[in-house]
């Protein structure tokens, strides 16, 4: 019997009457501070009845991310899990970042909420020892009590909550040690489990004031197009649709119901014009895209003198890897729903970016930030889609002009069609190995398209050297080694995609080193083993490779690298590995096993991955970060692509792009290692190395190198 | 717009719609039973999964006007406490991610335990077939569908 089986026996036998009381719901929908005695700062309350309200400022969008941060306050405060409620902030000068995004959540609230909490378990500490008139250093903190130790009493948080709030709070407290954790590091369920599973979990789509009204927008299906001229007659003909309204994002059709709203905007007739991008392809942005990348590029890192190294070289291995346009695909749509009144406008959005969606309303209302209020609901898939705020500024633009709060909804089409793609790209990589077969060049040159959701393209901006991600952080120690990256202005809407270019440069850099080791005849783990010695250079500091060199070995060791597979009848079989480390913090590695049949048909058994990410926070989370990240790598290696003809995007539905099925799940094994104190992020990190990872795979199984992504089975057929 | 009586969650419910109006839209915006999702429209993301007769349908394929003829139950009348075994499955296996599309998969769980009630990797797959997730929860909801066969999740 597992572990969790037998907890959750356990859970489950709690007494006859709680079996029929209703899951109870940890998330409060509204503020209630004022009933709380005790709120040393803007992360933590406590109310006289002893129930512990936690904010968090991150948005939830199935990276685990409240469960995480409430764990962390939870943690250093000593407060007993069963008493905690959390509570979504909205933006406002109490939070300074909000922004989920770039793995980013977990890493940098770590200290920020151990030292709030810490101070608030110092103050009720305090107050229970003034109360007992004992020396605060003879007391601790426990499971929501303090404890005096020499004469074993008790008070509960509820009852010092008062005394505490009169104490100073204070600035420097001491952290617990990691040691002493008792919830960071064990398997903690989602906080909010019990409102998903009884549907009372709040989705953007299920949040508008009792008043709102419903909105479809057609938007122009080319980037840059403006409107011509519309005919609203069969729109308003709708049944249920009260008005049509022209905005600066489109059309709106505004109806009693959502059905209606969708209906209205299908029975819209609007004439655009479309402008420059009409006539736009696919095959012309790969043209561009082809074009640019034999431009002069810039260097974001240069090691040695790569040119007089491959010069030199015995052998010259060289490729040119390609990815393509992809779109998000989470299932629930982008909506928003705002309300507009003189000089205020509250909206209830979906989320990644509160404070952006706050900012690009008050610009466009032209009223101060402080006069929008944005809560952030659950979010049904974010992936970097809702990084930007267009989904919520056009449902500002309708509530302004229809005089009501209105919820915009988007169809399905709509989301393929006003999506902010992940864009292709091509890496060219050349390597020269001397006559020993030692690696003593290596060039990695990138090309792609800017992300236009983060503002336009400026050729003459600094160039970042931050970039390629995947390529400016090559792990491996070669003695000549430069980076080049050449950015595209995008004509069609891009933006960011969960990991974004790493996915594109890890596909390339590890296949690459895949068949260095085929052509040396090297084991390609010794040969990574070989290379991660030493530090490499990460921005002003030093990564040590060492912690990329042992998530590569225990991957190896843990799936039987180097045995042979099963057989499996009528098709070849083959294992593959791939690594990286993400901007200097979370290293992983991930082997792979596939097998290829005769017609090309791939199939991924098994995926073992290891990976160092510093303290986990949640072992239950992050593996299941790990299956996520793999299901999203599987799906952007082996099934859907975005597509553009005449400027749009032509998928509409999950049929035209279909993303990883029940029956395609590999089994995946996830294993860590304890590395530094601090936690790195995880939400992004798993997804890079996966393609490359199969891709070495079915090298293994077929001799058949894979140059680009989706992988086709005619590359793979006979 | 036409009036029309439902059974939905052991209620019945009056609505004035549009005859075409999906029962997503209806459970939806009319009586606010929005815990099932929109995802797709079209009936290939399984989303609005919702039991019909106790067999699994897609609610936004099923026009308004003929639904009279059926008693629904959606992810808020599974059961009266939230403690199906599908659903008690679904928390102890931690399965959801987002959690969008979970209701959606938990009344299918449902229909398949109650036509078999101990079904194997393969039977699930096929259960699972016409759903998306792109959080790709798929190794959990194996195990939380065998969890809950266990629980006796069939009844």
């Amino acid at each position: 019997m597992s572990a969790s089986r037998r907890e959750f026996l356990k859970w489950s036998a709690i007494g006859g009457a709680a079996l029929v009381l209703p899951l109870p719901s940890p998330v409060r929908e509204k503020t209630d501070a004022a009933s709380s005695p005790f709120a040393p700062n803007q992360w933590l309350r406590i109310g006289s009845d002893g129930k512990v309200t936690l904010v968090i400022a991150r948005s939830e969008m199935g990276q685990g991310v409240r469960t995480c941060l409430a764990m962390i306050l939870a943690e250093e405060l000593e407060a007993a899990w069963s008493s905690i409620s959390i509570e979504q902030a909205s933006p406002g000068p109490l939070y300074e970042d909000m922004n989920t995004g770039g793995s980013d959540s977990v890493e940098s609230s770590w200290m920020l909420l151990r030292r709030a909490a810490a101070a608030a378990r110092e103050m009720l500490i305090t107050a229970a020892a003034t109360e007992w008139n004992v020396k605060p250093a003879d007391c601790r903190a426990e499971n929501g009590s303090v404890i005096h130790a020499p004469s074993g009493r008790h008070l509960s948080y509820a009852k010092v909550a008062r005394a505490a709030s009169a104490l100073p709070v204070p600035k420097e407290p001491a952290l617990k040690d990691p040691k002493d954790f008792r919830l960071i590091g064990t398997r903690v369920r989602r906080i909010d489990g019990p409102d998903i599973v009884t549907g009372r979990g709040r989705y953007g789509l299920d949040t508008r004031p009792s008043d709102a009204l419903f909105a479809a927008l057609e938007r122009c299906p080319v980037a840059g197009g403006k409107l011509r001229r519309f005919d609203a007659s069969k729109a308003k003909a709708v049944p249920g649709v009260v008005q049509v309204a022209e905005v600066p994002s489109g059309v709106a059709v505004v109806a009693r119901d959502s059905y209606a709203a969708l209906s209205g905007r299908d029975a819209l007739k609007v004439e655009w014009d479309e402008g420059a991008n009409a006539g736009l392809s696919t095959a012309e942005l790969l043209r561009r895209l082809d074009a640019a990348s034999k431009e002069t590029a810039h260097v974001s890192r240069r090691e040695g003198d790569v040119e007089r190294a491959l010069g030199g070289a015995a052998t010259r291995v060289s490729g040119t890897w390609r990815d393509a346009f992809q779109g998000h695909a989470s299932i629930e749509p982008q909506n928003a729903c705002a309300r507009v009144s003189s000089g205020s406008c509250e909206i209830w959005a979906p989320t990644q970016n509160p404070q952006r969606v706050q900012k690009e309303a008050a610009k466009l209302l032209g009223i101060a930030p402080e006069g929008v209020t944005v809560r952030v609901t659950l979010i049904g898939g974010g992936f970097g889609r809702r990084l930007g705020a267009d989904y919520a500024t056009e449902a500002v633009e309708v509530a302004r002009a229809v005089g009501r709060p209105v919820q915009v909804v988007w169809s399905r089409a709509d989301d393929f069609l006003h999506d902010r793609l992940h864009p292709a790209g091509r890496a060219d990589l050349e390597a020269g190995l001397d006559a020993s077969g030692r690696i003593v060049a290596w060039k990695h040159r990138f090309t792609s398209f800017h992300l236009s959701m983060f503002g336009p393209f400026n050729p003459n901006a600094d160039e970042p050297d931050v970039d390629p991600w995947g390529g400016y952080d090559n792990p491996y120690a070669v003695p000549n080694l430069t980076v080049e990256w050449i950015a595209v202005e995008s004509p069609i809407h891009t933006g960011a995609w969960r990991s974004v270019e790493y996915p594109a440069n890890v596909f390339a850099r590890e296949c690459l080193l895949d068949e260095i080791a085929h052509r040396t005849s090297r084991d390609p783990v010794d040969l990574r083993r070989e290379l991660l010695v030493g530090e490499f250079p990460f921005a002003s500091r030093k990564v040590d490779r060492g912690r990329l060199r042992a998530v590569v070995e225990l991957a190896a060791a843990k799936s039987g690298w180097g045995t042979p597979l099963p057989a499996r009848p009528g098709r070849r079989v083959g294992r593959g590995i791939a690594c990286n480390v993400y901007h200097g913090r979370t290293a992983l590695a991930h082997v792979a096993e596939v097998s290829v049949g005769e017609k090309g048909d791939i199939r991924v058994h098994r995926i073992v991955t290891a990976a160092d990410c510093g303290q986990v926070v949640n072992p239950l989370g992050l593996e299941g970060q790990v299956e996520s990240g793999v299901a999203w790598g599987l799906s952007y290696a082996l099934k859907g692509e975005v597509t553009i003809e005449r400027g749009r995007v032509v998928q509409a539905n999950y049929r035209d792009f279909p993303v990883l099925g029940i029956a395609e799940m590999p089994r995946v094994e996830v294993h860590t290692i304890a590395g530094p104190a601090r936690p790195t992020g995880f939400g992004e990190q798993p997804v890079p190395p996966v393609a490359p990872a199969v891709a070495n795979a079915i090298f293994a199984a077929t001799g058949r190198r894979v140059y680009r992504l989706p992988i086709r089975p005619e590359d793979l057929a006979g | 717009m036409a009036k029309f009586r439902l059974t939905v969650n052991g209620r019945s419910r009056k609505v004035d719609a549009e005859p075409d109006t999906p029962l997503l839209w209806v459970l939806r915006d009319r009586l606010a039973l929005t815990g099932t999702k929109f995802g797709c429209g079209v009936g290939v993301c399984g989303a609005c999964t919702v039991l019909q007769d106790g067999k699994d349908v897609r609610s936004c394929q099923v026009p308004v006007s003929q639904a009279s003829a059926h008693a629904y139950t959606t992810i808020e009348g599974l059961s009266p406490n939230g403690r199906h075994p599908c659903q008690l499955a679904w928390i102890d296996e931690d399965v959801a991610q987002c959690g969008y599309c979970q209701p959606g998969m938990i009344l299918q769980a449902a229909a398949l335990l109650a036509a078999k009630p101990r079904p194997d990797d393969a039977d699930i797959d096929e259960a699972f077939a016409g759903h998306v997730c792109r959080c790709g929860t798929w190794q959990r909801v194996r195990r939380a569908v065998h969890t809950a066969a266990r629980l006796g999740g069939a009844k």
